[in-house]
């Protein structure tokens, strides 16, 4: 019998002393928060920024902190977007659940279907926000029916790259790149050699939409699920074929590098001269320039020859606002929005890390025109977005399936530098996709 | 009979703290994998529909679902015998009586210490076509630069050799201290009798280190069919899903899908792998293991 | 003049396979000191031992408070793994009772069972009790351990049940022998499953980025992936000065483990 008893406790005080260092720490805690409470409204703010991209926010939200005493927010990094959001799963409409969350472009229709979230719609209308100072493109991504959802936040588009230094050793005029794709295709030929490549593009699911959309091609049916919900996919027309096609001819040219699924080998085989052009997002551009030891040149998304430009979608991401918190927060949250697209804030945000301001204005400030006149590569990015048409193929599709339906694209990607024809590529992808927009409709 | 009863209370009483942590953080999110195995789930995971077993009809017709089982079974073969076998060979090596050993020994046990984040930054590095170190090794001893992650054809082969040596650590560890519980009064007779190394390599060591053995063998199987860290930091499971395993589809559909009654039917059906495995690895082999 | 010879050649062996193994780890070392451009046009040798990228990691993410938390949950997991492991390994060898093989079949079964299909549930609960962001939530789950549980059997099998018969006849309880007889002589398996259950915990990612909210409590290797971005050009020397300084506690313990280890071995050899 002693035995047992010995043994509980030494088990009852291993759990004692655990339970009881921690409730000291909850205490402490507790007690912090209360002290708060009765000063300053706590915001909690989950984001997905990390490296470089944290320490511009944190300096925001630091910035918007002092600024005021009645608000206080509180960054916290809850991984990528895909952790984020299985978290925010869970603890939505608990006390665990943050008032202001960050959320990928893709995740918006998601967003919209929890049921979770408040629309930042309702805030604008209560106190007569004026939108309209907001860039119009970036609001037309965000705008679901009528209705704003979320406050755009961090917004990029897809740029070619290229190395000026490697165009003139080619004979290529470096102020010229190519527009189309025979000018991409024959410009790629002349850079190629030596074991060096023309061109790349990263195995990523939102460069094939960004050089659909460029087309005017659409992604699903329904207007791009914009006009209803979509029930199948529309991007293995002729539209979605021209980028497959591109893609297995310069594979197959041997005057494209495969660069895989990672950012940074992109980059890294760019800067270290292994191909000469390659599309990446606007937010990379300011790092690509510094680092690389050669002159680096920014240009539109190339086109198919004949095809007019429409423009790019907004990628990126937004903030959400969470219904099931109190009202004082959800308050103290919009002020924060509020504060975040005000012309002086986005200029930083620009400045500090290549995203678009929300609010254009912001380009006007000195900060932006001191660090385009040392970068005019980004005055590039902001013209393209500002030359966008609105239509539903440059409004991004709306689907719930959106991750698989990137991994999809992925897979059809890495199947061409394996030989597969681009239409029995594309075939199979639209097909599998449209298998998970059926299961998606069962839910 | 009160005796038996005195002996099952006594028996729980040891056993009740495993069996309850047991109980809470593994037997029941278990049933509830089942569960949900067998229904349509909403974005957050909520039971919508029953579907019965569909969800494991379309996984056999499903190819994605054939090319990760076939990833996972090839990982397998990949990492399991040369992480066992090159631990062994260390191990082996590390047991000479030899001035500075306890150097030699924990550097090869040093990957223990190396978590599958840190690991995988490094190899990923190291792979690099661009810059990483292989390459670069390799064109100066004249071969020709590789892209080893993104061709089909060695990417699982890559992942499994990172993997390998991140295992290297523990298994050489486990199978060392194995190898020191042999008593050596055991060599020193088999010395005077006149057995050749290799004899009593055969004769003593290997049936000695029969129960250690077998425990590496059985947990590195079970590792093996559970890697994720490494695949999703090395490859995403691509290049064409080569490298796409059974945790990794499962992860993928759980936490980027939001599709929790696949993930869960996919869960299942590993969970019965595994277990078919382990039981034919235990039949089979916990004869041959001698206990001393 | 053969007894040198194969000396010789033993080292030499050995110290091949110390070069394998340890490069990566030395490669990590020398691009934690190189500059993002110096790295990007393909160096590997630095050329000025600046220590500036480990000061930017410790910048970037509160590394001091990360690291002492994992060596906080790391600690009491295996405090909570060796108690809990061992008392049930102790009963599935030397205690015989009804159900007890069912229970041990159990609990092989627990290792099999993916923990990425547990997660969400394992969450939810840990939600309930309150333990989210907190040291409870990051250690209880994983006191008990299929493999500790399975470890420690491994090598209590080993040690002669005729002790054990003899401390029945001489009336000794199962307690005391469990507490002055078996766990000395598996000192070597405890220390095992000590480092063993101390690494595995600081290596973990995925749970307690799930059941943490904010730095108070959370552990080091969620800051090496918040110094990894996607869409900006991640520094590489940063994050190998961060792999570095998360690894460093680790490669301590194992060189100084290692030791106790041995030490473990000598006593537990005397039979």
């Amino acid at each position: 019998m002693k035995k047992w008893i010995s043994t509980l406790l030494i088990a009852s005080t291993l759990v004692g002393c655990n339970s009881g260092s921690d409730e000291t720490v909850s205490k402490t805690n507790d007690q912090k928060d209360e002290e708060q409470q009765v000063q300053k409204t706590e915001v909690v703010f989950w984001h997905a920024m990390s490296g470089d991209l944290e320490k511009a926010l944190n300096e925001i939200v630091a910035d918007f902190n002092a600024s005021q005493s009645t608000i206080e927010v509180k960054p916290v990094f809850q991984g990528t977007y895909e952790e984020a959001l299985t978290k925010f799963n869970a603890v939505a409409g608990t006390k665990d659940s943050p008032t202001l969350m960050q959320t990928f472009e893709i995740g918006t229709k998601y967003m919209i279907e929890s049921g979770k979230i408040e629309p930042v719609q309702k805030f604008i209308d209560e106190e007569g926000y004026d939108v309209s100072q907001w860039e119009k493109n970036i609001v037309n991504y965000y705008t679901v029916n009528g209705t704003i959802y979320s406050m755009p936040f961090n917004s990029s588009t897809p740029v070619l790259i290229y190395n000026k230094d490697a165009f003139k050793e080619a004979g290529l005029d470096p102020e010229k790149p190519p527009m189309t794709y025979s000018e991409l295709k024959a410009a790629a030929k002349q850079l190629t050699k030596d074991g060096k490549y023309g061109f790349s593009i990263l195995n990523y699911g939102w460069f094939f939409e960004q050089m659909l959309a460029v087309q005017g091609g659409l992604y699903v049916n329904e207007e791009n699920g914009r006009k209803g919900e979509a029930t199948e996919v529309a991007f293995n027309g002729k539209e979605g074929l021209r980028v497959f096609e591109l893609i297995y001819d310069m594979y197959n040219e041997g005057t494209f590098y495969n660069v895989g699924q990672n950012w940074d080998d992109m980059r890294a085989a760019f800067q270290s001269g292994k191909m000469a052009m390659y599309l990446d997002s606007s937010a990379g551009v300011r790092t690509i320039v510094d680092s690389a030891p050669f002159q680096v040149g920014v240009s539109y998304l190339p086109i198919p020859d004949d095809v007019e430009r429409q423009g790019v979608i907004i990628g990126g991401a937004s903030l959400w606002l969470m219904k099931d918190v109190d009202e004082e927060k959800k308050k103290a949250a919009w002020e924060f929005m509020k504060y975040v697209t005000t012309p002086e804030v986005q200029a930083k945000w620009h400045v500090n890390t290549g995203y678009f301001a929300v609010n254009p204005s912001a380009y006007d400030l000195p900060i932006v025109k001191e660090q385009w006149e040392k970068y005019p590569q980004l005055m590039v990015t902001v013209n393209q977005l500002k030359e966008t048409k609105a239509t539903p193929a440059t409004q991004g599709a709306l689907i719930s399936i959106f991750p698989q339906a990137r991994q999809k694209i992925v897979s059809a990607m890495e199947s061409l530098y394996q030989g597969v024809e681009p239409k029995e590529a594309l075939e199979r992808a639209a097909n599998e996709i449209n298998r998970e927009l059926e299961m998606a409709k069962k839910r | 009979m009160p005796h038996t009863v005195k002996r099952v209370i006594e028996g729980g009483m040891y056993i009740l703290p495993s069996l309850l942590l047991f109980s809470i953080f593994v037997f029941y999110p278990m049933i509830r994998t089942l569960y949900l195995s067998m229904h349509m789930t909403d974005f957050q995971g909520n039971p919508t529909t029953y579907v019965g077993f569909e969800h494991f009809v379309y996984l056999f017709e499903d190819r994605n679902f054939k090319e990760s089982m076939k990833a996972t079974f090839l990982f397998v073969i990949y990492t399991v015998p040369p992480t066992v076998i090159i631990s062994l060979c260390l191990a082996l090596l590390a047991n000479e009586k030899l001035r500075g050993i306890q150097l030699f020994r924990t550097f090869f046990s040093s990957t223990l210490g190396m978590s599958v984040a840190a690991s995988s930054v490094i190899w990923m590095f190291m792979y690099n076509p661009a810059v990483g170190v292989i390459n670069k090794i390799l064109i100066a001893l004249g071969g020709e630069e590789r892209q080893w992650l993104l061709n089909p054809d060695t990417a699982l082969a890559a992942v499994a050799a990172a993997t390998v040596w991140m295992n290297i650590g523990f298994a050489f560890l486990i199978l060392l201290g194995g190898l020191q519980n042999i008593d050596s009064t055991l060599y020193e007779s088999a010395e005077i009798i006149g057995m050749s190394r290799l004899y009593q390599l055969w004769r003593i060591t290997l049936p000695l280190l029969s129960p250690t053995l077998f425990f590496v063998i059985t947990v590195s199987l079970i590792h093996a069919f559970q890697t994720f860290g490494q695949i999703d930091i090395l490859t995403k499971g691509g290049p064409m899903n080569t490298t796409t395993v059974l945790v990794y589809s499962i992860y993928r559909e759980a936490f980027v899908n939001y599709n929790f009654g696949f993930a869960s039917a996919q869960a299942i059906v590993l969970f019965f792998i595994v277990l078919i495995v382990t039981i034919v690895q235990f039949t089979f082999a916990e004869r041959k293991v001698h206990y001393q | 003049m053969s007894l040198l010879i194969k000396k010789i050649s033993l080292y030499a062996i050995l110290v091949i396979c110390t070069i394998i193994m340890m490069f990566p780890i030395g490669y990590a070392f020398l691009i934690s000191f190189l500059s993002g451009a110096e790295l990007l046009q393909g160096k590997w040798w630095p050329t000025t031992w600046s220590i500036k990228n480990y000061v930017i990691a410790f910048e970037k993410v509160p590394l001091g408070r990360y690291l002492w938390n994992s060596f906080v949950v790391s600690f009491i997991v295996m405090v909570g793994q060796l108690v809990v492991s061992s008392l049930a390994a102790f009963a599935f060898v030397f205690l015989r009772f009804p159900g007890r093989d069912l229970l041990f079949f159990l609990t092989i079964l627990t290792m099999l069972i993916p923990w990425e299909a547990t997660v969400i549930p394992n969450y939810l609960t840990v939600q309930s009790f309150g333990w989210t962001n907190n040291y409870l939530g990051l250690t209880i789950p994983f006191f008990a351990s299929a493999f500790g549980i399975f470890l420690l059997r491994q090598h209590f099998k080993t040690i002669p049940f005729e002790l054990y018969e003899s401390a029945q006849v001489s009336g000794m309880k199962h307690f005391r022998f469990f507490w002055y007889v078996v766990l000395p002589l598996s000192k070597t398996s405890l220390a095992t499953l000590g480092v063993y259950s101390f690494l595995t915990t600081w290596n973990m990612y995925l749970w307690p980025l799930l059941v943490t909210n904010d730095e108070s409590v959370r552990t080091v290797q969620i800051g090496l992936k918040q110094m990894q971005t996607q869409e900006m050009a991640t520094e590489w020397g940063v994050v190998m000065a961060a792999v570095m300084i998360i690894i460093l506690p680790t490669l301590i313990l194992i060189f100084i483990g290692q030791k106790q280890l041995q030490k473990g071995l000598m006593q537990g050899a005397i039979k």
